[in-house]
């Protein structure tokens, strides 16, 4: 069913979009790649799992549980990996994006390690009391999960949206990303700034965490790798720093992925990501939405 | 004297020395690509196109292992040109994450062509570098004579570690004198700027597709390497993950220069041996000194005062030794 399918493409993608948006934040103030975003989203996964199947957590509790840890791990990734590495340049030879490109890459083993040694290897499932509820609408049936994804990503990326464009702290975000040191010289306290932006991309990386943890019906530690591998193929493809770019970057893969899946050849599916980056940077080079002035 | 010569056989350590060895290799590979600005993750995939196209070579067609290993890291080197052309018009992390992307692909392929890489299950029985050597050296009778008495295993590692060493020291010799060419002045002119580079009449265009197609050669070469001192790969051995390890091996060490590859690989490759007592907690350690070094020295741990430091020693010290002779 081609109706169905399209629908679990706009799930999925508007989850990659989630992720997507997380990193574009912290590009857009840092200028780096945080390569550890893929682990933090795991840790999402695994904290809402384990708060709802062992502790027997409400799931609304779970889900909050598991923003708070990412949102809290995003704020140690800040202060101890990140934070330390900007400081005024002294003798700074080569790139100083590179360092803490490498650093987030450091915390990125950390993590999997770490979960690897935690959670153990092997997938586990995740089920919810909803989980096969369904609606059926002509031919067509939609779950009740689905649904649940499609809102919360929704409102999610609404919500950042607005808060980016309308609120004071969102346009002194916005000035930072433009030029930190303008930004600092018109009163933003940058520091804060940052700091909200990587907190607040690690917790919606939880938010993702959850919400795959439920479509898919279980976690594993590998999925922080795959997901953060397709998040930065989204943002490259949709330009980075862009909001907008990650949103459409991220249906787009969405759909792609799962019309391949289904009308194609599903051993393909991880490379359809890079396939079509590499196609679209080669007509444009700063991404769909990015800036071509640089 | 008898001890030292026991660890200087002891398989295990020269295992270790020949993935240094490898590793500094595709540590170099990043440097070179480095050192016109570009940032290259894409060393797994070029490491996977040398080790494939060797073992092929050397296991379905018979041909000889340095024939293979030579063809691997031009076939490298091909892809490189082709990848760094369309490329070009990509900066900074748009380039990182294309070469990424280009080496997801190639994984996905491997795993895909089954008839010619085996698939997921990998690629075994290569021809092993050491055995065949040493099978060469037994044949002849001088050789047999001193080879007979020696332990053939040590011997064979021993073997392998001192051909890696040298192939991995000539290519930073290379790289060190092409560094002082004026093959790497147009390099670091383009780093710094690039249409300032362009205005003085340095063909950026041709230099930066250079300078990707030595790293995807240097990469193809330890690929097939690997490949030969393994004697098996499987796709799992150029995932994004080694892809990453190999950009850390070159940044740590401090990628404006040659030595620091060399000492970022020699590091990192001996660190998870050495941090073995902390067992399943050894690579949170790795990770967390990775983040300790970027801290303390962001530029690398060789930046250009250390190797002129280190210069300055070992050129008083070759300068006494003529003195005494």
């Amino acid at each position: 069913m081609l109706a169905e399918q399209l629908i679990n493409g706009l799930t999925l993608g508007s989850i990659y979009a989630l992720i997507a948006i997380g990193y574009t934040l912290v590009f857009g103030v840092l200028d780096i790649i945080n390569m550890a975003h893929g682990e933090i989203f795991m840790f999402g996964a695994f904290a809402g799992m384990l708060m709802s199947m062992k502790l027997g957590a409400p799931l609304p509790v779970a889900f909050l549980g598991s923003v708070a840890l990412t949102a809290a791990m995003g704020y140690v990734l800040e202060l101890l990996a990140l934070r330390p590495l900007r400081r005024p340049s002294g003798n700074m030879e080569g790139n100083a994006g590179l360092s803490t490109l490498i650093s987030t890459i450091g915390v990125a083993i950390i993590l999997e390690n770490l979960s690897l040694k935690l959670f153990g290897a092997e997938n586990q499932p995740f089920r919810t009391s909803f989980g096969n509820v369904k609606f059926t609408i002509g031919p067509v049936n939609i779950y009740l999960i689905q649904i649940v994804i499609l809102l919360a990503s929704g409102v999610l990326i609404c919500g950042l949206a607005l808060w980016l464009k309308r609120s004071r702290s969102g346009r002194a975000l916005r000035a930072t990303a433009e030029s930190p040191e303008t930004a600092a010289l018109m009163g933003v306290d940058t520091k804060k700034i940052i700091t909200t932006a990587v907190v607040t991309a690690s917790a919606m990386a939880g938010t993702a965490g959850v919400l795959v943890a439920m479509s898919f019906s279980n976690v594993g530690t590998r999925m922080g790798v795959s997901m953060g591998l397709k998040g930065l193929a989204i943002i490259v493809f949709g330009g980075m720093g862009s909001v907008n770019g990650a949103l459409v970057g991220g249906i787009i893969l969405g759909m792609a992925e799962t019309l391949v899946v289904a009308y194609g050849d599903s051993g393909y599916r991880d490379a359809i990501a890079f396939v079509i980056i590499i196609g679209v940077l080669l007509l444009k080079p700063k991404g769909l939405f990015g800036q071509n002035a640089s | 004297m008898r001890r030292s010569g026991k660890v200087f056989l002891n398989p295990y350590y020269l295992q270790i020395g020949s993935f240094i060895a490898i590793n500094a290799l595709l540590g170099l590979g990043v440097y070179v690509t480095l050192s016109t600005g570009q940032l290259s993750l894409g060393s797994a995939g070029f490491m996977g196109i040398g080790a494939y196209t060797s073992a092929i070579l050397t296991a379905r067609y018979n041909y000889s292992i340095p024939v293979g290993v030579v063809f691997g890291a031009l076939a490298a080197a091909l892809s490189g040109v082709l990848i760094a052309i369309p490329s070009l018009r990509l900066r900074g992390v748009y380039l990182a994450i294309v070469t990424l992307g280009f080496g997801e692909i190639l994984r996905v392929a491997f795993i895909r062509l089954e008839n010619l890489t085996g698939g997921a299950i990998g690629f075994p029985g290569i021809p092993k570098l050491g055995g065949t050597i040493l099978e060469r050296l037994k044949a002849s009778s001088a050789g047999a004579r001193i080879f007979s008495s020696m332990n053939g295993n040590a011997l064979e590692s021993l073997l392998v570690f001192a051909i890696l060493l040298c192939i991995t020291l000539m290519s930073a010799a290379f790289f060190a004198l092409q560094a002082n060419s004026r093959v790497g002045r147009a390099f670091s002119s383009i780093e710094m700027d690039e249409t300032a580079a362009e205005s003085m009449g340095i063909n950026v265009y041709y230099y930066k597709v250079l300078s990707f197609t030595q790293g995807a050669f240097v990469s193809g070469l330890a690929g097939a390497l690997y490949g030969h001192v393994a004697s098996y790969v499987s796709p799992a051995d150029f995932t994004y993950h080694r892809a990453v390890e190999i950009l850390v091996y070159a940044i740590l060490g401090g990628a404006g220069q040659v030595m620091g590859p060399l000492v970022g690989a020699s590091i990192l490759t001996t660190l998870p041996e050495v941090l073995r007592f902390m067992s399943g907690y050894r690579h949170v350690l790795y990770g967390a000194i990775i983040v300790l070094s970027m801290i303390y020295r962001p530029q690398g741990l060789i930046d250009s005062e250390t190797s002129d430091w280190l210069r300055k020693v070992f050129r008083r010290k070759r300068f006494i030794d003529g003195g005494v002779k």
